[in-house]
């Protein structure tokens, strides 16, 4: 403390902070206890429902155990691990999942950036424009799922009606392999391009005017503009945005279920989906939760590189 | 719970099913919800109204309440409870291959004493006896005597072929062959018309059990369950020509993009007279004759003009698939409710009560109650259950059935969609299911 602040009764906080703790019924103690009670139903919940599953998950995927064999588990230590990252059904699911990641992320990026880049420039019906983009965020993937598996139905969808009207042939949407990744990866932009979309335009909100003010003095093109002042100061926002996404998309399951069931054959079956036919078709736990915990372990990994990325930028 | 003691079945199985008593418990005079669980199809409802109207009748405290899922998730929503050790419901509806996996893991009660006691097993086809409820399963056609049930007869069912005669005539064709030619003729002849639809979809057992159909015509074997041999047995030389039959033959003749059509899109095919021939399961074909749902006629008489059901053509063998489910005790069920579930199981077997519920649309199993004329007049496609029924062939019923039938229907789907060439995805699926079964009972790294 540097001055001696006067104490009045009216600044209880402040005479809690400034007195001296009392020897013996120390009053700071019993805050912290305050504290502690006050946080520890969320911490125990936390405890509850995510650590000591993720902890109990960690220890059966060293092991053999299944969920509806029961029995005791015994221990076959890395045996799971070994055979996760030797199968080629995991790596192929593996390519799968990151051509979607890919796919989806890069469009969701470009379209949500450009729609923010459009509305930041609209002075007008900005506000119900942003609302109207936001719809498709607000429901259900599994509505949505259903939503695009009728649209895209090939004999009475409505996408291959428009398509009929205007001359071109029926597409097999969701049964070719050619197709069917690529709906999905449409589906997704379809439903997340306003979360990047958002983030984007409060980015561009956030960019001083007096910028802009000084570039336009300077007799700047648009390109000049966007590319030296826009681009750069929305840029990291964006790549928050773009790693959200990515995590979400790299855990990908409800549209794919819906929609395609990972056919045809298994051309888009994701690592969650196949994740989910280990745990609950043949029911082997162990495994799963081996497949589950290497899942966990790629996102926490490339989240870290991508943060230090991030950073660097920061610094730069 | 009633069940203390363990009993080991026949075989070398290690099957494990705690034993429900011979003589049924003494019943509550408390209300009591009895609950079974399902797959959303109009059956489910019509069991819960059967059950409601009839056996309240005896039991006035008891609710019947028949919980549906979709049918993609029933094996799943049945399994994890079972894995609880806590179940919702206390009669499981188990699909005949299912009961494999449930005996094994102790998740159902082994009511052969009571079977014994109170039910006339000469009453049924000794098959549709084993099919749904024997475990080790029973060889086709044939019942073990020694075997031990945990079952009983639920619904029947098999595939029927959904014809239009306006279309290709009255008399249905009696061989597959001749089934293609007038499929490819019709298609031909009705430009926006498809020659066939049946079941493509890679979920449930939709696209496996098409090709088991096609295998078993063509004069293919699924496995050999003696020596548990599918890699040389499955994809022998009948085995490749069903799948080409499959493939080359009839795919051609489907609706572009039906190739994750199930059960509703191929009805929904024939309603709105978009297909000339059709397979599906005879209790999922009420609802063509309905009016409201069909652009075929007006009334039932006037799509009945135009639609016809007649059993599977033969080519090689006459075999036809296996449908239908059985009754099964959750063994986590309260003993109160596992009592009430052995009385009404009891009661929905009684030949009586088979006869009406065949009258209400359900498709019975005694052999009274499939040539008696309630059920025969009920519908048009029951006869072609009654003549059936000597014709069934089912799918493996062993613990690994889950992820034996996920491989089928993925490489089958696969096939008719283009994704694989179909001797490589016949192939792929003997070999695969045979390293699942061969890894039966590994430590470690299963499941993949």
């Amino acid at each position: 403390m540097s001055d001696p602040v006067s104490l009045t009764t009216d600044h209880p906080v402040q005479a809690a902070s400034a007195t001296p703790p009392a020897p013996g019924g120390s009053r700071r103690l019993s805050d912290r206890w305050l504290a502690v009670a006050f946080i520890s139903p969320a911490l125990l919940l936390l405890l509850a429902m995510s650590v000591f599953p993720l902890l109990w998950a960690l220890y059966l995927s060293f092991t053999d155990y299944s969920a509806t064999r029961g029995g005791s588990a015994h221990f076959v230590w890395f045996e799971n691990y070994t055979a996760i990252l030797t199968s080629a059904q995991v790596h192929l699911r593996a390519l799968t999942t990151l051509i979607y990641v890919v796919g989806a992320v890069t469009l969701q990026t470009v379209l949500g950036f450009t729609i923010a880049y459009l509305i930041s420039r609209r002075t007008h019906g900005r506000g119900l424009l942003t609302t109207l983009f936001l719809v498709p965020m607000m429901l259900s993937p599994v509505v949505v799922g259903l939503f695009w598996r009728f649209m895209l139905d090939a004999q009475f969808g409505v996408i291959n009606s428009m398509l009929g009207s205007l001359g071109l042939g029926q597409v097999e949407w969701l049964t070719r392999q050619r197709t069917a990744l690529f709906s999905l990866i449409v589906v997704d932009t379809w439903q997340w391009t306003p979360f990047i979309m958002l983030i984007a335009l409060a980015g561009l909100t956030a960019v001083p005017k007096y910028l802009y003010e000084a570039a336009s003095i300077d007799r700047a093109s648009e390109w000049f503009r966007f590319r030296t002042i826009t681009l750069p100061l929305v840029w990291p926002l964006l790549l928050i945005a773009v790693l959200f996404r990515a995590i979400e998309a790299f855990r990908l399951f409800d549209l794919v279920y819906i929609l395609t069931s990972g056919g045809p054959g298994v051309s888009t079956e994701t690592l969650s989906f196949h994740v989910y036919k280990v745990a609950f078709l043949g029911f082997n736990t162990g495994t799963a939760s081996a497949y589950g915990i290497l899942m966990v372990l790629i996102v926490i990994v490339l989240t870290q590189l991508y943060l230090r990325y991030l950073n660097k930028l920061k610094e730069d | 719970m009633l069940a203390t003691t363990v009993t080991a079945c026949g075989g070398d199985d290690g099957a494990s099913a705690p034993k429900a008593p011979a003589t049924i418990p003494e019943l509550t005079k408390d209300p009591l919800t009895l609950s079974f669980i399902w797959f959303e199809w109009p059956p489910a409802q019509a069991l819960e109204a059967f059950a409601n109207a009839e056996y309240k009748k005896e039991r006035p405290n008891t609710t019947i309440k028949v919980n549906t899922v979709p049918n993609a998730n029933w094996h799943d929503a049945m399994f994890t409870q079972f894995a609880a050790h806590k179940t919702d419901f206390d009669i499981a509806i188990l699909d005949s291959q299912h009961i494999g996996e449930a005996v094994t893991n102790g998740n159902i009660l082994d009511l052969t004493d009571f079977v014994k006691k109170n039910i006339d097993v000469n009453a049924y086809n000794p098959y549709l006896l084993a099919a749904y409820g024997q475990f080790p399963q029973a060889e086709t056609g044939k019942r073990d005597e020694n075997a031990s049930l945990y079952g009983l007869p639920l619904l029947g069912d098999t595939w029927t072929m959904i014809y239009r005669k306006d279309l290709i005539g009255d008399k249905p064709p009696q061989t597959w062959d001749e089934m293609i030619s007038a499929a490819e003729k019709c298609q031909a002849d009705n430009p926006g018309v498809s020659g066939l639809a049946f079941h493509q979809a890679n979920g449930s057992d939709a696209a496996a059990v098409t090709y088991n159909t096609v295998n078993g015509v063509y004069g293919g074997n699924l496995w050999d369950a003696k020596s548990r041999k599918i890699d040389g047995v499955l994809n022998d030389a009948a085995g490749q020509e069903a799948m080409d039959v499959l493939v080359n033959k009839m795919k051609p003749l489907t609706a572009k993009g039906s190739g994750n059509w199930f059960i509703d899109e191929v009805n929904a095919a024939v309603a709105q007279g978009k297909a000339c021939i059709a397979f599906n399961w005879i209790a999922a074909s009420g609802g063509l004759l309905d009016p409201k749902q069909s652009t075929l006629g007006k009334t039932r008489e006037e799509i009945l003009g135009k639609l016809g059901f007649a059993t599977l053509p033969t080519q090689k063998t006459n075999l036809v698939p296996l449908g239908g489910m059985g009754m099964h005790v959750s063994a986590y069920s309260s003993e109160a409710n596992q009592a009430e579930a052995l009385n009404f199981m009891k009661w929905f077997e009684r030949a009586d009560i088979q006869k009406k519920w065949a009258a209400a649309g359900g498709v019975p199993s005694r052999t009274d109650a499939l040539q008696s004329p309630e059920f025969l007049n009920a519908g048009p496609f029951n006869q072609v259950y009654a003549d059936s029924v000597p014709r069934m062939r089912d799918m493996w019923n062993v613990p690994e059935y889950a992820r034996l039938v996920d491989i089928e229907n993925t490489n089958v789907n696969a096939a008719l969609n283009g994704a694989k060439a179909p001797k490589d995805a016949l192939n792929d699926i003997a070999k695969e299911q045979q390293a699942v079964l061969n890894s039966s009972g590994r430590k470690g790294g299963g499941g993949l």
